[in-house]
């Protein structure tokens, strides 16, 4: 039995025909019975992409009390970034440059943005980041057009491993990979290191932070980067995955909202937990459901919160 | 050398005035008290230094040093380490991550997290409880330990005996009394005079954000106490 129809490049298909549907990454080419294999393994994808944006969020939501709606554009752009450098240069150094070009951009943000922000009325941030979507959106229509743009998996990573009986693009392997890196890694950042412990205190308490001499203001500047670096990275590794439009940030940062919520706001454990959750439920959604699929993490939001109203699991851990 | 001085001081949270024209000055290895009731501004003395309310008239100096824009870690770097009212121990964090917390200045100095343990047995016993979870007396514990561990050359602790029961108090004063010995000044802000008296040997009274009166402890009468503190 085939289900995966796929080309040996390893490219999973996913760049849709042109429609007037908004573009979102939408997992594998609608197969009602793909086995449960994988299914899981691109929920896995779709989680590990929807980990890594909302843990920038997080943090940035952690040191700054910001909520930047601008996050998904940064992804966006991130992805934008990552096509035209990888056309230049290749795969590798457009992952590079495009979360330093992203890491770049979350400075000057939190200079001019989150920083002036952060003592600020919510509705004001929320309205203020909102409009930054949209000229990123904009700035992005100008220079690169309305024409979806595709992404060549890198040739290392390109192919299918075979898998009891199917088959599974490499790349998105690498990609969960990619994410389990980027979650191992922060945790040991947060959890062993000095800087991570002034993360962790500034984000419960930044003024009793600062008063034992921690600079919160720089280190927020640096979590912002950061912040804005992971949603630059998420963004170019899911370009090989879908088709590159200037929208393509928003209905996953809607996801990545539910993630962050669901997860226990602030909580980066929380976070992974309800990343990988959320990417099995809207996978599965996609294929048993799919005119209800953007639906169903919300879904699952409620009925967490429902259980739990602080969320899965409580800030700061 | 002068630690921290206050001189002439206006001090507002956004456009209410709290402190009006306050000069405080403590010099190396003194102790010294700020006395006076609930509300009159002792907290805000504090928060001048700490940038968290705004200077508007007057000069805060740290070191002998006058600073034009204080910083919450301004303070912090020049040496002088608080011990905020209400303790402030960071949620989430263990008994020992708070102490490490408070040697984020990186001044070096006798006091370590060994040497912290040494002077309270309790904290090591608990070094990977959350730190909100101890009880009130090793939650003060933990604060000033936190602050022991920048090194201080001063010591600033608000009501540190808030909350807590007379048998603790004494054990606090003992400790503010030895770490005194050791050459840290301490600036004790307190309505407590029963700590006050046992601590310091010199005070200022403050009234309704003013600087009222200022000597030596000695010569304090009981009337000019009981107007100004709950004795
Ligand atoms: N953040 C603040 N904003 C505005 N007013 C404040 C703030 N904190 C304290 N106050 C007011 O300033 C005055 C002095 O407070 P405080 O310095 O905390 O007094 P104390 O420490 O002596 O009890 C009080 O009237 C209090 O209501
Ligand atoms: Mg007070």
């Amino acid at each position: 039995m085939r289900l995966w129809e796929e080309t040996d490049d390893g490219a999973p298909g996913t760049v849709p025909e042109a429609t007037t549907e908004r573009r979102r990454y939408r997992g594998p080419p609608r197969r009602a019975a793909a086995p449960m294999l994988i299914q899981t393994l691109n929920g896995l994808v779709y989680g590990g992409l929807l980990y890594v944006l909302a843990v920038g969020l997080v943090l940035i939501f952690g040191l700054r009390r910001v909520v930047n709606f601008a996050h998904g554009s940064l992804y966006m752009v991130g992805a934008y970034v990552g096509y035209t450098v990888t056309a230049v240069a290749g795969f590798w150094v457009g992952i590079v440059v495009a979360v330093l070009v992203l890491t770049g951009i979350g400075v000057i943000l939190d200079r001019l943005v989150f920083r002036p922000l952060q003592d600020e009325d919510p509705i004001v941030t929320m309205l203020v980041t909102f409009g930054l979507l949209l000229v990123l959106e904009d700035a992005v229509r100008t220079i690169w057009g309305k024409d979806f743009l595709t992404v060549q998996p890198p040739p290392l990573l390109a192919g299918v491993v075979h898998l009891t009986g199917t088959s599974f693009p490499v790349y998105r392997l690498a990609v969960i990979g990619a994410a389990i890196l980027v979650a191992i890694g922060l945790s040991l950042w947060l959890r062993m290191s000095r800087v991570g412990l002034y993360v962790r205190a500034s984000s419960v308490d930044p003024l009793t932070t600062g008063m034992q001499g921690v600079d919160t203001e720089f280190l927020s500047a640096t979590v912002v980067a950061i912040g804005s670096g992971l949603a630059g990275l998420s963004g170019t590794i899911s370009a090989p995955l879908v088709a590159l439009s200037p929208s393509m940030g928003g209905s996953i940062l809607i996801d990545s909202f539910v993630v962050v919520v669901t997860g226990g706001l602030g909580s980066f454990t929380g976070a992974f937990i309800a990343a990988m959750l959320i990417g099995q439920v809207h996978n599965l959604g996609v294929v048993f459901v799919p005119g209800a699929a953007s639906m169903i993490p919300l879904v699952l939001m409620v009925l967490v919160l429902i259980w739990r109203p602080g969320g899965l699991v409580k800030a700061g851990a | 050398m002068t630690l921290l001085s206050l001189r002439n001081v206006d001090a507002y949270y956004g456009r209410a005035q709290i402190l009006h024209d306050v000069s405080v000055e403590i010099a190396a290895g003194e102790r010294v008290a700020i006395l006076g009731r609930n509300g009159v501004g002792k907290t805000t003395i504090v928060n001048a230094c700490l940038g968290v309310a705004s200077v508007h008239r007057g000069q805060i100096a740290f070191g002998g040093r006058a600073v034009s824009t204080i910083r919450h870690f301004t303070a912090a770097r020049a040496g002088i380490a608080v011990v905020p009212q209400g303790r402030r121990i960071v949620p989430g964090l263990t008994v020992k991550e708070n102490l490490l917390l408070g040697g984020a200045v990186n001044r070096k100095g006798a006091w370590t997290i060994d040497t912290v343990f040494e002077l309270f047995p309790m904290l090591r016993e608990r070094t990977e409880m959350a730190g909100t979870a101890l009880s009130g007396g090793q939650q003060q514990m933990l604060a000033i330990g936190r602050a022991l561990m920048a090194n201080p050359d001063l010591l600033v602790l608000d009501e540190p005996s808030e909350g807590l029961a007379p048998v603790i108090v004494d054990g606090l004063a003992d400790t503010l009394r030895d770490l005194a010995a050791s050459g840290t000044a301490i600036l004790l802000i307190e309505q407590n005079f029963g700590l006050v008296h046992r601590v310091a040997e010199r005070y200022y009274l403050l009234s309704k954000g003013a600087i009222v009166e200022t000597g030596w402890l000695a010569g304090l009468s009981m009337e000019t106490l009981k107007k100004h503190v709950a004795v």
